[in-house]
């Protein structure tokens, strides 16, 4: 396939360098600097405008299966792919960082434009963060199907009750399911007579109901009470978790702010969260806000060292829950190896999402989770799928139905529960596996 | 400052103001009072002249100026000008016998909707006089200015600053983009409650010339009536529902209703944060009183006549649909206090205004989480928008100066002979522009009793209060004379 990328910022260098073994990749981009980072991978770099139509013809835009426009810029970003899809008809792929580019239900948004796909990075982002935070205890939290699934992943402590014993023997709630357990930086799909123990790291999906009633038996007795909750960075991420977790219930948002002109807009637009204008990094006056009594301590400033400072210095201080943004994919390891509990990178989700796309198919993939390890993937059973019940499946290793949608409910399947062509399933499966269930599930199943 | 421009547009409105004479005039002649109808057209004759003149005075030259009307000339055209016109509203007093200094509070309290008489006898005075006196209540209301602004073509691009001198609260608002169709629109609406009030005072059984006068009264939250018992005087429950409901509104942000009105959108009504702080306070003052006179004073229906004294109070009417003079303190405390709050912004209440109370609670609220937390950023917001710190800087100098001038008049009556309760509730309700205060210058009673350089003194605290004490305070100072001078031309030094 051709591909064309404009934008060689961190999604088009990180884009590139996985996609340059199978396919041909023209990557543009005006600054002529940025052509080093491309010089050892095998793409074509293109100096120039991506909004040139000349340029464009250059990187043989003709040929292009796919256009990605991920520059820094959303005019630009819009007006490439509007280019782009009036030249030829590649799936157009555009990045952007604002709200009102998304479209509503009721305005088609940028489809006018031509364009395929909207993704905006920081505002998923900023939805994860929130599920993270108002999940006590969990260092991993997603909702899916517009939240009829929820998804929560747990590190285990000696006084856990689910290390009591097996699996299979464990009364987890109805409606709730141990989809993973991740040990020694191995992850795999949990039978019925694997034994956890403390130290492990779990992953749970489920209805929301159950979900909160696994909430009750992992942390029995878990701080009922208000969350305090302190946001150093107040770029777009950090005000856009201000802004969801104040209509959260029970929840005390304190946003760190450093430049005081960005801090008076911070003001401006929250109605409940403290602002407070003063440097993250700086351990006196986290000190003196006593940052260290917060529940959770969420870092989104919009640079990787600066923030691993910041995360380093709450965990000083004792925040219990530690929650970072990584700018770099490659440093999300580094992150959780030095003790940061959440490591989430936007880019990174997006670059896997822009992936798993390209990959075809016609299963669409909602998470990434640990560091690409695992994915939770959204697929329709094939009509000439055999109609049957779970237990007569047979699943492919490392794979498990994780719920089947019917209507705008979920249901959690249990061995008797029967899968029908044409059902919606929510399918969680490690990275090797993520192929294999593909085709299993557009196949006869056989 | 250019005082020829000043003189000019002072000239320009009070030559206008003296047609307003002509409707008493029409009245009187309607009732066969002919002696009284003399002298409006006498007031008339002497109004017109001197604000012709004036407008002569000032020369050609500030004809063209008048477009480039600065601040400090917009906020000295308004204090004067009201100075003057009530100067001329007072020719028909005096014609009919009162005193200068009378005539003077008489028509100062008219046009500043105070409410507040020197008249002791209602029954020597003719249908003309208490129509005039309504009808300076009623132009009052909505702003002398404002109508100027709205009517005459001059004014449509300078009255931009004698409009905001002139209009009541913190922050310019507006309800089109130009300002004569905003001074337009808000008069056109304030006429239109009025003939409403009109028509459901009319159903309710009471005499035309009476409705007519005591809507002019409740619309310009002002609280003159023609009749000496005030509304008391009428023993009409239904007519008395009627005034609570238009009192409400009058003591409401116009702009507002005229927003909601026009959107077909009660929501901008009920969501406004000025709005639900007026009505809570109005809400919780009716159930304190209504417990403080309980069924002893209160008559048959505690709850009504709480709520009617209530707004009276606080959108500054000044109604009276009881005798409040005949409560105990308890009561009377709730009323002082009420005086010191105030209608809405950009209604037709005069006092403090409640956005002011709530911009200051807000503030000091803010300041004192500012000592929890030293570096948070800590903005006062209305209505969900960022309020610029030098509207909050005015605000706090409003109450101190607002305060400082209560002080310093109360002191005045009070040496002069008042006793402590008359000169505290005199004070506080002309500066306020309320009406009636306790005792001595009761509901029921008059301020004719007073010293007369008292009287002066609470003319002018009338004067300062309805133009927000800034407005006059600025003229005052020195500095806004030094650099004036007579030419409106811009001089050129080579």
């Amino acid at each position: 396939m051709h591909i064309v990328i404009v934008g060689g910022g961190e999604v088009g260098a990180a884009l590139a360098r996985a996609l340059a073994a199978e396919h041909e990749v023209s990557v543009v981009d005006q600054e002529p600097t940025v052509a080093d980072r491309f010089a050892s991978l095998d793409v074509d770099f293109i100096v120039g405008s991506g909004t040139s139509e000349e340029v464009l013809a250059r990187a043989n835009i003709k040929k292009a299966d796919f256009f990605i426009a991920c520059t820094g810029l959303d005019e630009v970003n819009i007006v490439a792919c509007a280019i782009a899809n009036r030249i030829s008809s590649p799936e157009t792929i555009c990045l952007v960082s604002r709200a009102d580019f998304l479209g509503s239900a009721t305005d088609a948004g940028l489809e006018q434009f031509g364009i395929n796909r909207v993704l905006w990075p920081e505002a998923q982002l900023a939805v994860d963060i929130e599920q993270v935070v108002t999940a006590p205890g969990a260092i991993d939290a997603e909702v899916f199907a517009g939240g009829v699934v929820r998804l929560l992943e747990y590190k285990l402590d000696a006084s856990s009750p689910l290390v009591a014993g097996p699996v299979g023997s464990l009364h987890l709630p109805k409606g709730s399911l141990i989809v993973a357990v991740k040990r020694g930086g191995r992850l795999f799909v949990p039978r019925g007579n694997t034994q956890l123990a403390a130290g492990d790291k779990i992953i749970l999906m489920g209805t929301p109901d159950a979900m909160r009633e696994v909430e009750r038996l992992v942390r029995p007795g878990a701080n009922q009470g208000r969350q305090r909750v302190t946001i150093i960075g107040g770029g777009d991420v950090g005000l856009q978790v201000a802004e969801r977790l104040e209509n959260a219930d029970n929840v005390d948002v304190r946003i760190v702010e450093r430049g005081a002109e960005r801090g008076a807009l911070l003001a401006a637009r929250l109605t409940q969260t403290l602002v407070l204008n003063g440097d993250g990094t700086d351990l006196e006056f986290l000190e003196s806000e006593d940052v260290g009594r917060s529940d959770v301590l969420v870092c989104v400033i919009d640079n990787d060292e600066r923030n691993l400072l910041a995360s380093l210095l709450g965990r000083q201080l004792g925040v219990p829950k530690i929650v970072t943004r990584v700018g770099r994919p490659g440093n999300l390891r580094l992150f959780e190896r030095v003790g940061i509990d959440v490591a989430l990178s936007a880019r990174g989700a997006a670059v896997a999402s822009i992936l798993h796309q390209i990959s075809g198919g016609t299963s669409r993939l909602l998470a990434v989770l640990e560091h690409g390890e695992a994915r939770v993937l959204e697929l329709t059973v094939s009509t000439t799928f055999q109609a049957r019940q779970l237990k007569g499946i047979g699943t492919p290793e490392d794979v498990i139905v994780a719920a089947i949608l019917r209507g705008d409910h979920a249901i959690v399947p249990r061995g008797d529960d029967r899968i029908d062509p044409g059902d919606r399933i929510l399918v969680f499966c490690t990275r090797a596996a993520a192929g294999r269930v593909q085709a299993y599930f557009s196949g006869t199943g056989a | 400052m250019r005082l020829s421009l000043v003189v000019h547009v002072c000239g320009l409105i009070t030559r206008v103001f003296g047609l307003m004479f002509l409707a008493p005039l029409a009245v009187a002649l309607f009732y066969g009072e002919h002696r009284d109808a003399q002298g409006f057209a006498l007031a008339t004759a002497i109004t017109c002249v001197v604000g012709q003149l004036m407008r002569l005075a000032g020369g050609t030259a500030s004809e063209v100026a008048v477009e480039g009307m600065r601040r400090v000339e917009g906020l000295a055209v308004v204090s004067m000008s009201w100075l003057l016109i009530a100067w001329m509203a007072g020719i028909p007093y005096m014609w009919v016998g009162l005193g200068p200094i009378d005539a003077m509070f008489e028509a100062m309290s008219g046009l500043t909707t105070t409410g507040a008489t020197v008249l002791r006898d209602f029954s020597q005075y003719g249908k003309g006089v208490f129509f005039w006196r309504g009808l300076t209540n009623w132009l009052g209301g909505m702003g002398v200015i404002a109508l100027f602004v709205a009517i005459l073509p001059r004014l449509a691009i300078g009255g931009r600053e004698i409009f905001f001198a002139e209009a009541s609260g913190p922050d310019d608002e507006k309800v089109a983009p130009q300002i004569k169709r905003t001074a337009a629109l808000l008069w056109r609406l304030y006429a239109a409650l009025t003939v409403l009030q009109i028509v459901a005072l009319l159903f309710t059984g009471m005499p035309l010339f009476d409705s007519v006068c005591n809507t002019f009264g409740t619309i310009a939250a002002a609280g003159f009536s023609p009749h000496p018992l005030s509304i008391a005087g009428y023993q009409n429950p239904a007519a008395e529902w009627v005034i609570i409901f238009f009192m409400f509104l009058a003591g409401a942000n116009f702009a507002l209703q005229y927003r909601a009105l026009v959107r077909r959108d009660a929501r901008i009504f009920l969501t406004d944060d000025e709005l639900r702080a007026y009505a809570g306070v109005v809400a919780l003052a009716t159930l304190a009183l209504a417990l403080v006179i309980g069924g002893s004073v209160g008559g048959d229906a505690p709850l009504r006549t709480a709520l009617f004294q209530v707004l009276s109070i606080i959108t500054t009417t000044g109604f009276a649909s009881v005798d409040f003079e005949l409560w105990n303190d308890q009561a009377k405390v709730i009323l002082l206090g009420l005086m010191f709050i105030g209608g809405c912004a950009g209604s037709a209440g005069g006092g403090p205004k409640v956005v002011r109370h709530l911009l200051l609670a807000r503030f000091t609220l803010q300041e004192l989480r500012r000592m929890l937390h030293p570096r948070a950023i800590l903005p006062v917001k209305l209505n969900g928008r960022v309020v610029p710190p030098t509207i909050l800087q005015g605000v706090v100098v409003f109450f101190l100066f607002y305060i400082l001038t209560f002080a310093v008049c109360s002191t005045i009556v009070i040496l002069l002979g008042a006793d402590l309760v008359t000169g505290i509730s005199a004070t506080a309700a002309t500066l306020g522009n309320v009406g009636p205060g306790f005792n001595l210058v009761g509901p029921m009673a008059n301020y004719a009793d007073l010293h007369p350089i008292s009287r002066i003194v609470l003319t002018l605290a009338m004067w300062i209060g309805r133009l927000e004490v800034l407005t006059v305070l600025v003229i005052l100072r020195p500095e806004a004379w030094r650099s004036g001078r007579w030419s409106s031309a811009d001089r050129v030094t080579v």
